[in-house]
């Protein structure tokens, strides 16, 4: 006797389960140029490395004799993998049954990938498509009533879908059409990416066309709209390029908040000067420069990691290595309103810099930022109240934190360059130059009265600006030690790459005080 | 080769046109001056070809979006 009738059994269920909606649905889903969701998990994890739970969960019937007659797969599909020989949690939508949709969704399967990240402390991989297992109308007819949003039995999902955030790293991937439920999934990340054919909405265009808004899905949800809003950080013409590029994101991160960061050997010569540095800035400071290639000139080479390029794009933001140590960067980019915060900047550098405090990793700001945003869309969009949350949120970090000042410094926003109260290393560049708010409508503000009473009052204003101007050296700032340190730029590097492994020392693995919030 | 249309990245105020339309450029080339927050912000060719309009004039105000200018070949 042996149980090998009973392993067979398994094995056809296990096999039933891998044809997945069926050879037609199959087929549909390749010939829109979308992969299957197993194909996509291979695709993502290391060869061979994918161990599957609850492969056999699905819908089944039975003939008159109780002998299995079909079984269709519930379409979640999820397991423990490895990246880069790393533990990870992997949860699949599979498109080819039913859509994705509730109907055919077992809730507890997406629930216990989500639980499994958080108790094993690894991090989760979301592969998303279709409604991400949320409601359809038609379960009303399938279950015979309607669904309460976050009814009884139902709200512990939406708990994990938040909370692991302040966990583990959860990368998200949009990949064809992506709604309700699963537009929640995906933006509910730290990192998410979708492909440029796929688009993403609260509700699609059938429903959206009932508010009197006849759009397809690309005009409603499609790539440029999603990473200019900011709901997805990145989007790429592939899906195995979404697959390289949450593996890389993942490569900087600790696998949850109770490890560090790993470290890389870096080939990189932490003493390498780079001469370009000292003619990057322009002198005329109306000129603006492309910061990109500076963080590249500054970081281990090759190793900057941009995320959300398209949104608040006044800072850039992403991942970088310096003397392999995995290290947040934030830059302004003079391109976008001369690198001021705008609101959306604001919303952009509240999640990156909780993304850092979360996960561990040293902050390092290159700041050009001649204040918030002006005029009257910038009220409108309520800048200062987003301006001092992220104040607030750069000040409650206790990550090591080191900013380099590359030319402006003015304002509110500009006085957000570190953390208020307690120490961060500083460095001003040679082309430094601040102040409380800018010469340009400062002096027309502060020296009304002289002004007004001049005979010739532009004469009077270009006199206090020339007057002005010859006190605003940054060197009469440093005699005053106002500023601690102005740097030779090409000596950024190797003070970075110092303030990284001086960081080794102050970070300590454990959840942050202050939970993560999408 | 299919027109490609150049968009403003920003709200701004047009400074300077630099190019005419039958003017051949090269990718990189500056097509318009834009001006925000006092800063100048260039506004460049995205590939070779031959500005086939502009769109927008001197001190006029631009937003985000907006299209300013088609290349052809």
């Amino acid at each position: 006797m042996n149980w090998r009738a009973e392993l067979e059994e398994l094995r056809l269920r296990e096999r039933l389960a891998h044809e997945m909606g069926g050879a037609d649905k199959v087929k549909r889903q390749h010939d829109g140029g979308r992969l299957t969701v197993r194909e996509r998990i291979d695709g993502l994890v290391d060869g061979g490395s994918f161990h599957e739970t609850g492969a056999v969960a699905g819908s089944a019937t039975y003939d008159q004799h109780n002998e299995l007659e079909s079984f269709t797969a519930s379409n979640c599909v999820f397991g423990r993998a490895c990246i880069d020989g790393r533990p990870v949690v992997v949860v699949g939508d599979d498109f080819t049954v039913r859509g994705g949709s509730a109907d055919a969704a077992i809730h507890e399967k997406p629930l216990m990938a989500e639980r499994m990240a958080a108790e094993f402390r690894l991090p989760i991989v979301r592969i998303i498509e279709g409604s991400g297992g949320g409601g359809s109308v038609k379960t009303i007819e399938t279950k015979g009533r309607a669904n309460l949003p976050g009814g009884v039995g139902t709200s512990l999902g939406f708990h994990y879908t938040t909370a692991n955030m302040a966990v583990v790293p959860v990368v998200a991937l949009g990949l064809g059409s992506v709604a309700g439920l699963g537009a929640a999934r995906l933006a509910a990340s730290h990192y998410s990416v979708m492909t440029k054919s796929s688009a993403m909405f609260v509700a699609g265009p059938p429903v959206v066309a009932r508010v009197g808004q006849n759009l397809s899905k690309q005009e409603l949800g499609g790539w440029e709209i999603q990473t200019r809003s900011g709901a997805v950080d990145h989007a790429v013409d592939t899906e195995e390029e979404t697959f390289a590029c949450a593996r890389r994101f993942l490569s900087y991160l600790p696998s949850s908040v109770h490890e560090l960061p790993p470290k890389l050997d870096s080939d990189d010569d932490p003493e390498r000067r780079d001469e370009s540095l000292m003619q990057v800035i322009p002198k005329d400071r109306r000129k603006v420069y492309k910061v990109r290639p500076i963080i590249e000139a500054l970081v281990d080479r090759g190793s900057f990691f941009e995320m959300g390029a398209m949104f608040g794009r006044s800072i850039v933001t992403g991942l970088a290595r310096l003397d392999g140590r995995a290290v947040a960067v934030m830059a302004s980019d003079p391109y976008f309103y001369g690198g001021s915060w705008t609101a959306a900047a604001c919303q952009k550098i509240v999640r990156f810099v909780d993304l850092a405090e979360t996960f561990h990793l040293p902050v390092v700001y290159l700041m050009d930022c001649p204040g918030f945003l002006i005029g009257l869309e910038a009220e409108r969009a309520a800048t200062i109240r987003h301006g001092v949350r992220a104040m607030a949120a750069i000040n409650q970090t206790t990550v090591p934190w080191c900013t380099i000042i590359i030319r402006n410094c003015f304002g509110v926003a500009g006085a957000a360059h570190q953390p208020a109260g307690r120490l961060a290393l500083r460095y001003a560049w040679l082309s430094g130059y601040w102040g409380s708010l800018p010469l340009e409508g400062g002096i027309e503000a502060a020296y009304r009265a002289e002004i007004d009473a001049a005979a010739d009052p532009a004469a009077k204003l270009s006199e206090i600006e020339q007057r002005l101007n010859k006190l605003r050296s940054p060197f009469r700032s440093a005699e005053a030690f106002w500023v601690e340190e102005i740097i030779d730029p090409r000596e950024s590097r190797p003070l970075l790459c110092e303030f990284a492994r001086l960081s080794d020392k102050l970070v300590g693995p454990g959840p942050c005080a202050l939970s993560m919030r999408p | 080769m299919a027109d490609t249309s150049v968009f403003s990245e920003l709200n701004a105020v047009v400074l300077k046109i630099e190019v005419a339309t039958g003017d051949r450029v090269q990718d990189g080339d500056i097509l318009i001056m834009l001006e925000a927050m006092k800063m100048e912000i260039p506004v460049t060719a995205p590939r070779d070809g031959t500005v086939a309009a502009i769109l927008v004039q001197e001190k006029q105000k631009v937003e985000e979006g907006q299209k300013l200018a088609i290349l052809g070949e």
